[in-house]
């Protein structure tokens, strides 16, 4: 009873390895300690979204962060009903977003929607939170990296922002008196 | 119980303990009264029998007598043993029966007690007072008559029969006696002295632990652990010391007793065996004298037991009852009338309200409300707006000045005029252990306890007046209902399932993967691809599978054994490494098929194992337990290659085939409802009930019943079922069936598994449930949301405008605009009334209450 096919090879089986590997070559994870990494490859949750749905909505509750496996995601922002996209995002350059909800509580204050069909990866603060609690010294590097990334989106968006941005916004120096 | 209404004339804290004994179960105690009669017979018998043995039989060496006497003798031993047996079980009969009302009959006289007797009593003193204390009662109770009537008739008719014997003999032995009169009754005295003590002592030690318990959250907050401690500490140490004490004095009364037990013997030797030497007694008569004193000591024994268990009873018979020496404040039943229905028209004059302290909380009251006028009662904290909202209610009875409703005064009318016609909502309600039905229904049954309960109708409708309805939906969707249970709404179920099946089918597949009885299902276990159904008994439960022998002949002969162990092998050899550091952590186990507290089990498996293959059965059996909770898409910690699901899709149809004998080919043409499951034999129930289209899953919640499927994404369902099911719901009036499931949710003990505000919106319903002509809200809605708070401000305004007479304490003055009249309480008087309007022009007291607010 022992036919080549019944048995299952014990590699094919495990699953974590290969979404340790691509978390170690998202920039937040990359550098982090094995054990973190493998808890974090542990912890994820694969979302799959179709092109054009809605992945979040703003004013929702912010709960976990996204890592885009494979596809691409608009973000946006509704402004005067009108939709204003801020960032498209890429599995193959800046591939994560919703990064400071593994740090605060807060509603979205954007959107996001799939722009292809998308397969994401996403990690709750839940989990953020219970695998720093077992390594403090992490935790302190992890937030430092995830507030460098959200400043350097910031200047990214910004520019985008600023390279579509009206004539009528600009503004000479104020008037004197 | 006829004989109350005689008891009645005599207060229940003023009844001596012998006027239970006395008064209850007399034919009964008659009975057992004769019974110990006819057994005194039986018991001086044998010694006749024990003289004449010696004397005649042995004496004359004639067996025949030997034998008869001796068949006599056995005869009467066994005929006084049964029916000694049968006065003890009689005697404990009567104790309890007595027990029973002497309980019934104190509580309700406890309960009825004013609330001032309980904010100075401790919850610990009346609990145990209730439990423990009475119980020690109830067992001296039943022998309370019968245990002297039987020692003296006994110790008589002995004494009787030693001086027919020899009177100088009985005489001299009868000598110790008057001495134990004396030393037993002192020590006796110092012992009762102790016991009092002891009571009093075990008192104050529950109600310490009684408080603590009550206010375990603050303990844990302050750690004070050792303060507690510390508390408890003294009365135990009290308690030591003082049994200390009362074990030396109980074993003192043992020792004199032993002592003048050993003293008869000695005097019967020494005087009978000289007489008997000199021929003055015969050797039978000292022997049947001999055993005549030991038996004599038996009813002399229990004589002093009994004035042990007399005096213990007695103290605490008085403890208790001295406790609760207090009359009810008002009658319960109006006297030859029905309760009154009143208008609501409510006056009070000079109403004074000082609490024993000597304190004023109200002082020279004056306030007249009209029937169905809506008042608000306002001011700081302190100021007695709640001690006066609880005194129309006759929670609480003025100290000088009445209160009248509709000319009658408060004081003369009973708990039940009042109770029909004032319901009242607290502000921290009191919600009891029971249904979310049981407390609705609280107040009304109360009131009304042989009238039917109201109909389901009306209580759905308070349930949504209160904005209770999704919380009561969501636990009707969270019950597992028994088939009895669901036979009434089971076609209404089974419909909301079709409707998701159907219309909105598309839309709730993001959400829920269906089952399909011939896809596989990546959302839900390996067990319930194969099983693909549930087993009422349970017999094809994950942890029973590996145990079971026709399911383990279906994976060997569909080559699933090997591959399963493989998986679980390959889950274990994952996880354990993985989660060694987390294991104290439920969460981490959420996405594992392994759950945290069979950690060490599987860490300690996976050290012996070699190779997936084990040979052992207990590690088969857990390696394929693991396999059999594998769900694909929901535990990350393995993959499933998709060859194997192929195999396991055959494994079920072969499963329906050979184990369950079902048929589901059909069940994929949703038009045909047919049922699955094949029609039962007579006598023999339904066991297994597949996941098909037309069967009730009674080992799954009734929200799994409805979704039929396993749950992808809880977010994207909550919002579907909110959104689309609700309203299709709705359309076809299918949410009263779940209501009315979900009104039958247990609260927990105290209403524990319910919110803040699920229990306040409980309380308000239950009140508006009533429908009484007068409703007081003691800040009834403080606890809620704004929007809650919001839907019970607009009912008031609308539903109850000019219905009924409202009297509201209200903190927050945004509320009081819509109010008929506002008044305002400071330090005990009222300093203003009128429409906001009017306070807010004059400038006044509610006017600074206003500004201060904002």
């Amino acid at each position: 009873m022992t036919s080549p096919e019944q048995n299952l090879d014990l590699n094919v089986l495990s699953k974590i390895t290969g979404t340790q590997e691509f978390l170690t070559r998202v920039p937040i994870f990359s550098g982090a300690p094995a054990g973190v990494a493998k808890m974090f490859a542990y912890l994820a949750k694969r979302e799959e979204y179709a092109k054009g749905e809605e992945i979040i909505s703003r004013g929702a509750r912010g709960d976990r962060l996204f890592l885009i496996v494979s596809g691409k995601v608009d973000i946006f922002q509704t402004y005067k009903e009108r939709r204003f996209h801020m960032q498209l995002l890429h599995a193959e350059s800046v591939n994560y977003f919703g990064e400071l909800a593994l740090l605060a509580e807060f509603d979205w204050f954007f959107s996001a929607r799939a722009w292809t069909d998308v397969v994401l990866l996403t990690i709750s603060r839940e989990a953020f939170t219970k695998v720093m609690e077992r390594f403090p010294d992490s935790y302190k590097v992890m937030v430092q990296k995830i507030i460098k990334l959200h400043i350097n989106r910031f200047v990214d968006q910004g520019s985008s922002l600023l390279g579509n941005i009206s004539p009528e916004a600009w503004r000479e120096d104020p008037p004197e008196g | 119980m006829k004989k109350t209404a005689a008891d009645k004339s005599v207060r229940i804290s003023d009844r001596p303990l012998f006027y239970w004994i006395l008064r209850r179960h007399r034919p009964m105690q008659l009975f057992l009264l004769s019974i110990i009669v006819i057994s005194l017979f039986f018991k001086v018998y044998p010694l006749e029998m024990q003289k004449r043995i010696i004397n005649e039989a042995i004496y004359l060496k004639d067996t025949h007598l030997l034998f008869l006497y001796c068949g006599l003798y056995i005869g009467a031993v066994t005929i006084a043993s049964l029916l000694k047996y049968a006065t003890n079980v009689i005697q404990l009969y009567i104790g309890q029966k007595i027990l029973v009302e002497m309980r019934t009959e104190l509580y309700h006289h406890v309960l009825q007690l004013p609330l001032q007797f309980y904010r100075k009593m401790q919850p610990g003193t009346v609990i145990s007072a209730m439990t423990a204390e009475l119980n020690a009662i109830g067992f001296f109770l039943g022998g309370a008559l019968a245990i002297p009537v039987t020692s003296v008739l006994t110790f008589v008719v002995f004494i009787g029969f030693m001086f027919n014997l020899n009177p100088l003999l009985a005489l001299l032995s009868m000598g110790v006696y008057p001495l134990e009169i004396i030393v037993i009754p002192y020590l006796q005295k110092k012992y009762n002295k102790l016991n009092k003590k002891r009571v009093k002592t075990t008192r104050f030690m529950a109600n310490v632990v009684n408080e603590s318990i009550s206010g375990i959250h603050e303990i844990h907050g302050n750690a004070s652990y050792r303060l507690e401690e510390e508390k408890l500490s003294s009365y135990v140490h009290q308690l030591y010391t003082l049994m200390k004490k009362l074990f030396i004095v109980k074993y003192g009364i043992k020792f004199a007793n032993n002592l003048f037990q050993s003293m008869g013997p000695f005097i019967l030797f020494l005087v009978g065996g000289y007489m008997a030497i000199n021929g003055q007694f015969t050797l039978g008569a000292l022997v049947a004298f001999l055993s005549a004193y030991e038996k004599v000591y038996d009813p002399w024994k229990e004589l002093i037991e009994y004035y042990q268990d007399y005096q213990d009873a007695h103290v605490r018979y008085r403890q208790i009852m001295k406790t609760f020496d207090l009359d009810p404040e008002h009658a319960l039943l109006p006297f030859n009338r029905a309760p009154f229905t009143l208008k609501g028209n409510i006056s009070m004059k000079n109403i004074t309200f000082t609490v024993p302290s000597g304190v004023k909380l109200l002082e020279n009251i004056n306030l007249d409300i009209k029937a169905n006028e809506q008042v608000a009662l306002v001011g700081y904290s302190g100021s007695g707006k709640s001690t006066l909202s609880l005194l129309i209610a006759q929670l609480y009875d003025a100290s000088q000045g009445t209160v009248s409703i509709d000319n009658h005064q408060i004081g003369d009318l009973t708990k039940l005029d009042i109770c029909s016609n004032v319901a009242m909502i607290a502000q921290q309600p009191f919600i009891f252990s029971g249904t979310i039905r049981d407390n609705l229904l609280y107040g009304i049954q109360a009131v009304t306890a042989d009238s039917p309960p109201p109909d389901r109708s009306s209580v759905l409708a308070v349930i949504r007046q209160v904005g209770l309805q999704d919380d009561i939906i969501r636990f009707g969707l969270q019950a597992v209902l028994t088939p009895e249970q669901c036979k009434p709404f089971r076609e209404k179920f089974l419909r909301m399932r079709q409707i998701i099946q159907t219309s909105l089918k598309s839309a709730f597949e993001k959400a829920i993967e269906f089952y399909d009885a011939t896809a596989y299902l990546h959302y839900s276990s390996i067990r319930d691809n194969i099983v693909f159904g549930d087993s009422l008994s349970g017999q094809f439960a994950v942890e029973r599978l590996p145990d079971n022998p026709s399911f383990i002949e279906l994976l060997q002969e569909m080559n699933l054994e090997q591959p399963l162990l493989t998986l679980g092998y390959a889950i274990a050899t994952q996880s354990v490494p993985l989660l060694a550091d987390f294991q104290d952590d439920e969460f981490f186990f959420r996405d594992n098929p392994m759950e945290a507290d069979e950690f060490t089990t599987y860490s300690n498996l996976i050290k012996k194992l070699t190779g997936p293959q084990p040979k052992e059965k207990e590690a088969r059996r857990l390696l394929l337990i693991l396999a059999l909770r594998f769900i694909p898409q929901k535990h990350s910690i393995v993959s499933l290659p998709s060859a194997m699901e192929a195999k396991i899709l055959a494994a079920r149809r072969r499963f329906q085939e050979i184990v369950v004998h079902i048929h589901m080919d059909h069940s994929r043409i949703l038009e045909a409802w047919t049922p699955c499951v094949k029609a039962p034999q007579f006598g023999e129930p339904v066991d297994f009930i597949p996941f098909c289209p037309s069967e009730y899953m009674y080992t799954h919640t009734l929200l799994d019943n409805i979704l039929f499927g396993a749950v992808k994404s809880e977010q994207a369902l909550d919002e579907q079922l909110r959104n689309l099911a609700g309203q299709a719901f709705q359309d076809e009036r299918l949410l009263d069936e779940v209501m009315d499931i979900g009104l039958d949710f247990e609260v927990g003990s105290k209403g524990d598994r319910l919110s803040g505000g699920q229990k306040q919106k409980l309380a308000i319903a239950r009140a508006f449930l009533k429908d009484a002509p007068i409703l007081i809200m003691d800040e009834a809605t403080a606890s809620l949301d704004n929007t809650s708070q919001a839907r019970i401000q607009g009912l008031l305004e609308t539903d109850y405008k000019g219905k009924k007479t409202v009297i509201a304490v209200i903190h927050r003055l945004d509320l009081t605009p819509a109010y008929d009249r506002i008044v305002v309480l400071k330090a005990g008087r009222i300093v203003e009334q009128g429409t906001y309007d009017e306070l807010m022009e004059r400038k006044g007291a509610f006017y600074d209450l206003a500004r201060a607010e904002s």
